[in-house]
This record gives C-alpha cells, structure tokens and sequence, in this order.
C-alpha cells in the first residue's frame, strides 16, 4: 500500500459533493429538518395557537364540539375520540383525554432526545475503545475485546431489559453519581451500551489497518506521543466512519427505545415518547387504533430518512463500499 | 486450525460463565424482586418468608445460590421457576420448536428477496429502480419489529377479517407442524412476514454494496473481455463473491434473532416460544428461567458468530492471506 | 387480598340471582333451558394458575379448579350472591359444635367421602389433621389463617410433633380444634381451600405437576397438567354425591389452555372455539361485545375496593392535610370512566356488599380548588411524588391521571410502573416503600374484617409482606378493630365495622378509595348454568353446555 490514508480531510468535501448529488439523501434530510422542526419550535407552537392543551393535560370529562354536537372527549365507556379535522384532538384522544397529536410533537422530543444523546455517548465510547485497544495492542486490545465480546454477545434486548429493570426501581447511586429512577438518563445509558460493540468493532479494525501505514509509523518514528498520535492522526481517519455510524445509531436507538418501552422498561409513563404511547395504545388497539398507528408511523418516517442519509453518507464517503459491516 | 476451534471453545465458555454471573448479579440487585415473597403468597407470616428464604437457600451467601443456581441447571436439570415453580428446561424445551420454526421460515424468506432486491439494485445501479428499492429496503428495517406484528395482526384479524383475503388468518397462537403442516404455516404466516420485512433492507444492501464492489474488480473485467454474456458473469461469478458478505451476515442475524430478537415477536403472536417465555421471565423477574434463556440465547449468539467468522475465513480466499 | 390474578370473589347481581336452591341437578342461572349433562368445556387462562396444590393456592384461579376437585370440613354455599357467603357443612356431616367461650370447635367427619385413586379410601379425620399441619410444613401463603389454633405457632418453628391444638379421633369420626383466642371468622377459614383435606402421606412439596398426588374427592379431577400447555380435567369415578350442596356436575370435563391473552380470548369466544376464560373481558371491548353478543356478556360484581394508598410515614403523604387534598382533588366519575364504566364510585373502605357495614358516606366532594388550598397550607407545593402502579390496562391511565391531578393541585408528580407480577410484592416491602401507589383488594372471605383488620389495623405492620402500605396505625382504632373481631358475627359487629370506616376515613385518610369495581365475563353462546360465587368464583360443577 502507498503511504497516504485511505480517507483524508479531502474527502469530506468529495463526500459533500457526492451527497448533494443524491436526491435520496437530499430527500431524507429535508424530512429529517421538518420532523426536528416539528417536535422542537413547531410543539409549543401549535400549542399556542392551534389548540390550548399541552401534552400533558388530561381533559377526561371535557367535550368537543362537531357539526354542532357536543362529543365528549371520552365516552362513558372509556373510548377516546378519534382522529377528526379539527384544531384539538388532530390525530384522536387517549384514555385518559390527552391530545395525540400533541404528544407526538413532544414525543418526538423524548425520542429524537434519548436516540440522540445515546447514540452520541455509544460512538464516542466506541471511538475511545476502538482506538485505544488498536492502538495499544497486547494486552489492552485482549482485554478490551473481550469486553466488547461480552456484551455483544449478550442478546441485545435482555441485556437492555436486565440493566434498565435493574436501574428501574430505585434508581443508580455511583459514589456522588445519583439518577433518579425516572430519569430519562436510564434509557440513555442503557440503550447506548447495547450497541458499542457493534460500532468499535469496526473502528477497531480501520485503526488496524492504519496503523501499519507509513505516516503513523513515521509519526512514531518521529517521537510523537501515542494520545497525540490517536487524536491528530487516527482520530480524523476513522472521522468518516464515525459519522456514519452515527446516523446509523440514532436510528437504531429510536427503534430500540421503542422496543424497551414496549417491553415495559423504556420512557417512563406520563411524559410522551413515542415508544411509551405505543406501549399504553397497544393494549386497546382494537378499539383505538389510532394510538398504536401514529406514533409507528411517526418512527418509521423518522427512522427511515436516517437511514437513507446514513447510507447515502456511507455511499458518498466509499462509493466502492469498502466500509464494510464487519470490521 | 484445531488450535483455533479449541481457542473459540473456551472463549465461548468463558463468555458464558461470564454472562451467567453477570445475569446473576444484575437480578440479586434488584430490589422488590424478592423472590421469597412471591413464593410466601398472600398474609405470610414472618416467620413463614424466613421459611421460605432458608428452605430455598436465599439465606445463603450469593456465590453459594450462584452455585446451586448452575448446578440445578446443569447437572440435576431440576431448575424451578420463582413465578409459578413449574420446571424450567421443559419449558425452554417446549418452546425451541416454536422459536426455530419462526426463525428458519423468516429467515428463508429474508435471504431470497434480500439477495434478489440486492442483486437487482446492484445491477441498476444508480438508475430509478435502484434508488426505489434501496427506499423501500431501507423503510422495511426501520419499522419498529413488534409494531408491525401488533399493527398487522390488528387488521388482519381483527379490522379486515371479515374479507375472504384475510379471513383464514389465525389470530395467533400456534399450531406444531407434527400435528397440523397447513394450520403450522397459517399460524405462522404473519410472524414470518414481520420478521422477514425488518431484514430484508439489510441484506439487500450488502448485496448490493457486495455486487458493487466486485463489479470493478480485475477478474469481472476479464470476463467480460472474454466474451462472457452479463448474465452469466453475474451468476458464474459476481453473484459467488457476494453472498460471502451476506453468509456471515447471516450468521450474525440468525444468531441475534433466535437469540433476541424474537422476545419482541412471540408474545404479539403468542407463539410461546423460547422468546415468549424470556419476555414473561424479565417481567416477572424470575431469574431461573431467565438465567437459562440468556445462556441458550448467549450460546446461540455466540456460536453463530463464530461459525460466521468461519464461513468468512474458509470462503473468502483473500482474507487467509490478509 | 389484592387484584388481578389473586384470589377474586363475586356476588353475582340481580341479573344473575340464583333461584336459591341448589339442587344439584340444574341451576338456571343465566340462560335458559333445563341443564343436559355431557360436553367438553374449552376453557382459556393467561398463564400457569399459581399451584393446583390446595395447600398452596392463593389465587382465584387456582380456586375455581380446585373447587370442583377438593372438599373440605366446610364450605362456602355453592350459591350465588348473598347466599354464597353462607357458610355449610361439606365432609363435615354438620356445622360444627362450638364450645369453651368460641374456642372450641368440634366435627364429625361424614363417612363415605372417598379419596380417589391411587390412594381409594375414605377421607378421615386425621387427614385433616394432616392437610392444616402441612400448610406450614410446605411454607403455605395461608398459614396465616391458622395461627390461632393453640400450639400452631410452635408447629411453625419447630415443624416436629404436630399442631397439639388439633385432635383427631379416627375412630369416633371426629375432628377438634382448640383456640388461643375466640375468633368469629374461624369457619370461613376451615371453608377455603387451604383447609381441603389431602391424604396422609402427600409429600411436603407442591403436587400441582405430581400427577399419583393431585387426588381429587370432588366431581371432577385433574387428570394431566402441562405447565405453559395445557389442564385436563375430567370426571371422577369415584365421587357420589353427598349433599344437596354437592352437586354432581353436568359438564363430562374441562380442557383448559393455557396461555390465551384476553384478546385472544374475545376473538376465539367470538369465534366459538373457545366458551369460557378465567379472566374479565378487556373494559375497552366491551361496548361492542354487548351490543353483537348481548346473551354472552355478564357483569358480575364483586366485593371490591379499588384505590389509592398513601404511605404515611413518607413525605409529603405524613400529613393529614395532603392525604385528604388528594381525596377532595380526584373526580371518581373521570377514574370510572378510565375503567370503561365497569364500577361505581366510591368513598368508602368497604365495598355494599357487605350490608349493615356498608354506610356510605361523603366526605370529599370533588373540589380542586379545595385541594390546592390544602396544598398550600400544607406548605408542601413543588414536593416531588411518584406515582406507582402495575402495567396493566387501565391501571396505567389510572396512575397517569392521579399524576396529572397531583401536578394540578401544585405537587410534582411522575409515574412509575410494574409488571403486575411483582407489583404486589413490591408495594408491600420496605424496600419499595411508595409514597402513593394504586391498589385493590378483592375478599379473600365475605366479612369486613378481611379488608379492615388485614390493613388498617396498626399491630400488623410489618417490614416484608406488608398489607397496611398506608402504615395506618391509630391506637384507638386497633382497640376498636380487635374489639370487633372478637365478637360474633351480626349487627353488632357490623356497626363497628362501618363506623371504623368513617373514622378512618375522616380522621386518619389513608386511602383515597374511589371505585367498585366490576369485572364482566363474555362466555361462548353453547354456556350455560353460570354460577358466581363470592369465594370459588364460578362454579364449574354447575355449568352446562347446549349442543
């Protein structure tokens, strides 16, 4: 091999003309920004101005008014009204009278919130482990990788469901470290452990792969120190695969934190998130669908422009696919 | 190469015991999980709960039930549930069939139309019907697995049920192919399908990343100078260098989906399978069973890597020289 | 005892009124027809019953089943609604004789009562014996009931030389227990089925999956279990009839499938294939259900409160003033509402069942304004609660809308559920130790002493297995409750009874108690002969299926 990276600052800018190129990943983005503008200006504002209620207020014995009749918000047997064209009540009620729509514009807050943020502590976790067990070899790489072979090897939603049931009841006390047990903090730590392995692996590998060439040994050669070695040099080689991978995650950990809600250990109960409104719908899907559907869909679109963009990324930084799935 | 299977062995064991522990710790942490209360039932007396505690051994020191734990599960086979103390092995044993049947037929279905739609974006690169498929691949992994079950059993069987289309399709449950091979597949139609669309995206892309990789390569080129028809130097030989990436693509996901994955399908569909009882299990924090569903689910992940790690090496020549 | 798949007991409503005789050959409860003999009936259940093990059982499930198998000295009239909280002889050939102040009991044990194979005998008394003095051997969850024979707490320890408080005399055919304490309640215990008698020798383990051990006396047995699979149960060969109150049974046998989530259930009921499911119709299924299958839904009544507890030793719940805000602050209609309007609100601990103790009283009128001022005196705004509750519909909407108007009155309220499997053993540890939490209690046995004495009554707080969550513990009022329980049952009795409600209530407000719940059934349409009773659930001898 010739002794320049693979993949230098240069390319990014290649990878952004590539991107621009992509009415798929054009697409994608576009959705992304309207749902992010939806769920974080756009909530309080329909709050404000289209319909009174947040998304937390309940309005059981309330009623709205259509073609003239007084509906009651929820009926005497406990059904909620459904999805209308009218400024409250969008997307239909819950049983307990509070607003869908609204709760999927803040739900999305949660959701976007927890896939995030779990999502950035998992790459930037994989990063570090990545490259120092590369790096370092012997037996700092030993025992680093087989720390990532346990958890990975632990299927993925027992080992999420075991630590946030673990976490649910009373919360985690490390030293001064102290969350409470309905903290969102949980999920996110939770969901972001998961799927580290699943990203250093890889990242693991290009440094290994980079570390024999030329201009590393030539940095060594040089005198550099290794922590200066692994952020100016390998840091920014490995930038691109991080990036993907990101976006990648986000997704990911939005259908994960679905999942765990659904399982009962995810959002708690009474703030949105979309995984928690699907938890509760799901036990009266029979007789308001609209609960289970919504905040699906909502998830689907979210998650699949992510991966569009996360792959259109993937296509414009390795054209030729050499990034590939395993590392 | 012996070296290297007893090497993999013993890792596995190791992660095994590991997992075990891990599990271990993690429920006995658990507060309000008290398992002696559940067994004590209502109106215990106190003197009843400590009972309880010393006839189970919850008195004992956590590496001694750690060891009766395992023992129970390995040796005597007598391992008994804290819910409902029904044994636990024939319980998972009930339930493998159930999980398999599920995972092979998804899996059949995933692999041909994920190597189809791959092949195909792979051959169109670029043009419309490319950018389509790869949207619609990409949609079909982004649904949430357990949504798709619950939303299509909703209207399948409940909302559009009456339609002669829909009417033969069993509101779940599920039927053992012994008894009844057309009653299994109806059953069984639904949780295939939403297994089989959340994989499709997967390896429809590494096909077709696969296929464009292979395409620019030296001895495709060659092939195509010799005269080779496309159609054939697709089947001949692109078509072989692409599924290396997605065998062991598989390996991971077969393992991960019997391992995991099918605790958010079988309770939709109440297949009862191994994934059904590991979900009844977390909820009600039992931890014998679900000590020997993470091992089993464990075991199967990890042999399936390893056996991917194996196919990877053995058929990708490139890689043995690397 | 508390909801869900615990112990559940009806008193079936008007709709459903036994004609009052049990004749043992046709019960016209519900549809009509004269009673044919014969049919399978499928039956649903979500998951394992907790033991087929009379000794260990402690849910309605396990109950219902047991109660066409097993028999023991006495039993609860195999009746519907007031009827079925009578007591009456079983095995025993009469009520028994009391003597020495109350606590005294002596039986004569019926002869002829037979075990069934393999064991092919007559039940005697020392098998009663036998059965009580391996409640504590196989550490059962209702030895509870039996502490107060002499010489059992000492049995509870030592587990050697029997309960002395226990005499058998298998050759007089009798049976007798000595009290340490007069105790009114004595013949509903000997009527649950922690007191049915199983042959001496049955090994001190659960026998629900031995099959040479699940012997039956009833009509019926249990002849295969498959645990997550299936219960089979059919005929007893062996069984005569003894009594009018023993009836024979129509059905030739029940096919219990375990697993059937209540969906599930409501399309396969729907459907026809299944015609019976151990647990109430989905509150959200039910308008449709009663308007397509009017004949196939019931709704049975139970003795049933449902309600909030607040722990008393927890801020900001230790104050008088905030516990009886949260009682002004919730709109009953609005949580009956959440519950499909299976229930009637309420302000009472005790539910109407239970006749002169039931005098319900107003003292919270729905009013926030009221509520926020007590908050602010309080000095407590901005105290964070959390709410606990388990995750099954529509106890979760419940949880949520307590939150919600816990936030409205100026507390900071968050949610926090449990899978229903552990939630009950949670609320009642220290470990969990909520501040508020959702609750009910459904009668283990018809009298109020179940609901106030169990927990309300101060001297029973405990560190684990904690039925008071609220922590009430007001002196006067433990003097009153052990006052009561001591006397006879009657008009007296019940007067303290429903005056310890009010009291309670007032001056103390542990709860805030808010419905009646109602749990209906949808039954296929070839059911029949549907039977509720308080304690057994529905009675399985007494239904029949039309072909």
């Amino acid at each position: 091999m010739n002794g320049s990276p693979p993949i230098a600052g240069g390319s990014f800018r290649t990878a952004w003309r590539r991107l621009r190129r992509n009415p798929a990943a054009i697409g994608s983005a576009i959705v992304l920004f309207l749902i992010l503008f939806a769920c974080f200006p756009g909530a309080p504002l329909w709050v404000s101005h289209a319909c009174h209620h947040g998304p937390d207020d309940q309005n059981i014995q309330g009623t709205v008014t259509e073609n003239g009749h007084k509906v009651p918000v929820v009926a005497n047997d406990g059904t909620p009204i459904g999805p209308g064209l009218r400024a409250c009540y969008l997307l239909g009620a819950d049983a307990n009278g509070r607003d869908l729509f609204v709760r999927l514009l803040y739900g999305g807050r949660v959701s976007l919130e927890v896939g995030i943020t779990s999502a950035v502590l998992c790459v930037l976790v994989a990063l570090l482990l990545g490259i120092l067990s590369a790096y370092a070899g012997g037996m700092t790489d030993s025992v680093i990788s087989r720390f990532l072979d346990l958890i990975w090897s632990f299927p993925v939603y027992l080992l999420a469901v075991a630590l946030a049931t673990a976490f649910a009841v009373n919360g985690i006390s490390i030293g001064p470290l102290h969350v409470a047990s309905t903290s969102l903090a949980i999920p996110i730590v939770v969901i972001s452990i998961v799927y580290i392995p699943y990203v250093a692996r890889p990242i693991r590998g290009q440094v290994l792969t980079l570390r024999r060439m030329e201009f590393i040994e030539a940095a060594i050669a040089s005198g550099y120190r290794p922590t200066r070695i692994m952020a100016v040099e390998l840091l920014p080689n490995v930038a691109s695969m991080a990036l993907v991978f990101l976006t990648l995650i986000v997704a990911t950990n939005i259908l994960t934190e679905a999942a765990l809600s659904f399982l009962g250990v995810g959002v708690p109960l009474l703030t949105p998130s979309w995984g928690n409104i699907i938890e509760q719908g799901y036990q009266t899907i029979v007789t308001a669908p609209w609960l289970t559907v919504a905040p699906g869909l909502a998830i689907m679109l979210t998650v699949v422009s992510l991966n569009v963009l996360g792959d259109a990324l993937r296509d414009a930084f390795d054209p030729h696919a050499r990034i590939r799935i395993r590392g | 190469m012996v070296r290297a299977v007893v090497g993999r062995i013993l890792g596995l064991i190791a992660v095994l015991v590991a997992i075990s522990v891990a599990v271990f710790v993690i429920f006995n942490v658990i507060p309000g999980g008290d398992p002696a209360l559940r067994l004590a039932g209502r109106h215990p007396t106190q003197e009843n709960i400590r009972q309880i505690r010393h006839d189970w051994g919850f008195d004992q020191p956590l590496y001694v039930q750690y060891a009766d734990t395992m023992e129970r599960l390995f040796i005597k086979h007598d391992l008994i549930s804290y819910q409902d103390q029904t044994p636990v092995l024939p319980a998972i044993e009930r339930g493998i069939p159930r999980t398999l049947s599920l995972a092979i037929g998804a899996a059949v279905i995933w692999l041909f139309f994920g190597i189809l739609i791959g092949v195909l974006s792979g051959v169109y690169q670029g043009r419309w019907l490319d950018r389509v498929l790869t949207v619609l691949a990409l949609a079909g992994v982004s649904i949430p697995i357990f949504w798709l079950g619950a939303v299509s059993l909703y209207l399948f069987t409940f909302k559009y049920h009456g339609s002669p289309l829909f009417a033969w399709i069993p509101a779940g449950g599920y039927v053992p192919l012994t008894q009844d091979p057309v009653g299994w597949a109806t059953h069984l139609i639904l949780p295939w399908l939403t297994l089989a669309i959340v994989s499709i995206g997967f390896y429809a892309r590494v096909v077709r990343n696969s296929m464009l990789e292979t395409k620019h390569q030296d001895y495709i080129r060659t092939a195509r100078a010799k005269g080779l028809s496309p159609a054939r130097v697709l089947t001949r030989h692109t078509l072989r260098t692409c599924l290396i990436p997605v065998i062991t693509l598989f390996g991971l996901d077969f393992g991960a989906a019997v391992g995991g994955t099918v605790i958010l399908i079988e309770p939709i569909f109440g297949l009862e399978g191994v994934g059904q009882y590991a979900q009844e299990s977390v909820a009600h924090l039992d931890l014998p069973p679900l000590m020997a569903l993470t091992l089993y689910g464990a075991f199967f992940v990890v042999i399936f890597n390893t056996l991917a790690d194996l196919a990877y090496l053995w058929l990708d020549p490139r890689s043995r020289t690397a | 005892m508390t909801g869900g798949m615990r112990l559940l007991a009806v008193v079936a409503t008007a709709a459903f009124a036994a004609t009052g005789c049990a004749s043992g050959s046709s019960t016209s409860g519900g549809s009509g027809g004269t009673a044919v003999n014969g049919g399978i009936l499928q039956a649903g259940i979500p998951g394992n019953p907790d033991h087929l093990d009379p000794a260990l059982s402690y849910t309605n499930e396990g109950w219902e089943i047991l109660e066409a198998t097993n028999n023991g000295l006495l039993t609860f009239k195999k009746a519907a609604g007031g009827a079925g909280a009578q007591v009456v002889p079983d095995i025993a050939s009469a009520m028994p004789t009391v003597t020495d102040g109350g606590k005294t009991y002596t039986f004569h044990v019926r002869p002829g009562v037979k075990f069934s194979s393999p064991v092919n005998r007559d039940v005697r008394p020392s098998d009663f014996k036998f059965s009580i003095e391996r409640l504590f051997r196989v550490d059962s969850g209702g030895v509870g009931f039996f502490t107060g024979i002499v010489g059992a707490n000492q049995y509870a320890k030592t587990r050697k030389g029997g309960i002395s408080g226990i005499v058998a005399d298998d050759k007089k055919g009798t049976i007798t227990f000595h009290l340490s304490k007069p105790d009114g309640t004595f013949d509903d215990y000997m009527a649950t089925p922690f007191a049915f008698a199983m042959p001496v020798g049955t090994p001190d383990k659960d026998i629900s999956t031995i099959p040479q051990w699940r012997i039956a006396t009833g009509p019926y047995r249990i002849t295969d279990y498959v645990p997550h699979q299936s219960i089979t149960i059919r005929r007893n060969p062996t069984f005569r009839s003894w009594t009018p109150d023993t009836p024979n049974g129509h059905l030739d046998g029940i096919d219990v499938h375990i697993g059937v989530t209540p969906e599930q259930a409501v399309n396969e009921t729907a459907d026809g294939q299944l015609d019976w499911y151990f647990e109430s119709v989905p509150p959200d299924r039910l308008t449709a259900l009663k308007k397509q299958y009017p004949n196939q839904v019931f709704p049975f009544t139970r003795n049933n409160t449902t309600f909030f507890v607040m722990n008393e030793r927890k801020y900001p719940f230790n104050k008088l003033a905030v516990r009886q805000a949260v009682n002004y602050a919730i709109d009953r209609n609005a949580l009956v509402k959440i519950y499909g309007g299976q229930g009637t609100p309420t302000e009472n601990i005790l539910p109407p069942g239970f006749g002169a103790a039931y005098k319900p009283h107003h003292l919270y009128p729905h009013d926030i304004a009221k509520a926020k001022q007590l908050i602010q005196q309080a000095g407590v705004e901005g105290a964070a609660v959390t709410v606990w509750g388990h995750n099954t519909e529509p106890t979760p909407a419940a949880v949520q809308y307590l939150a919600g108007v816990l936030n409205q009155i100026g507390l900071k309220a968050t949610v926090k559920t449990f899978d229903e499997s552990v939630y009950w053993d949670t609320i009642a540890s220290e470990k969990g130790d909520p501040q508020i939490a959702f609750n009910d209690w459904n009668e283990d046995y018809p009298e109020a002493q179940d609901w106030i004495d169990v927990m309300l009554n101060g001297e029973h707080i405990v560190n684990v297995g904690n039925n008071d969550i609220s922590n009430t513990n007001v002196p006067a009022y433990n003097k009153l409750i052990d006052k009561a329980k001591a006397m006879p049952l009657g008009p007296a009795r019940d007067a303290i009874w429903a005056k310890l409600d009010y009291l309670l209530m007032k001056n103390d407000a542990g709860w805030a108690p808010f419905m009646n719940r109602q749990w209906p059934k949808f039954v296929s349409s070839r059911l029949h002969g549907l039977v509720f009773n308080g304690t057994y659930f529905e009675l399985f001898p007494s239904m029949w299926l039309s072909h």
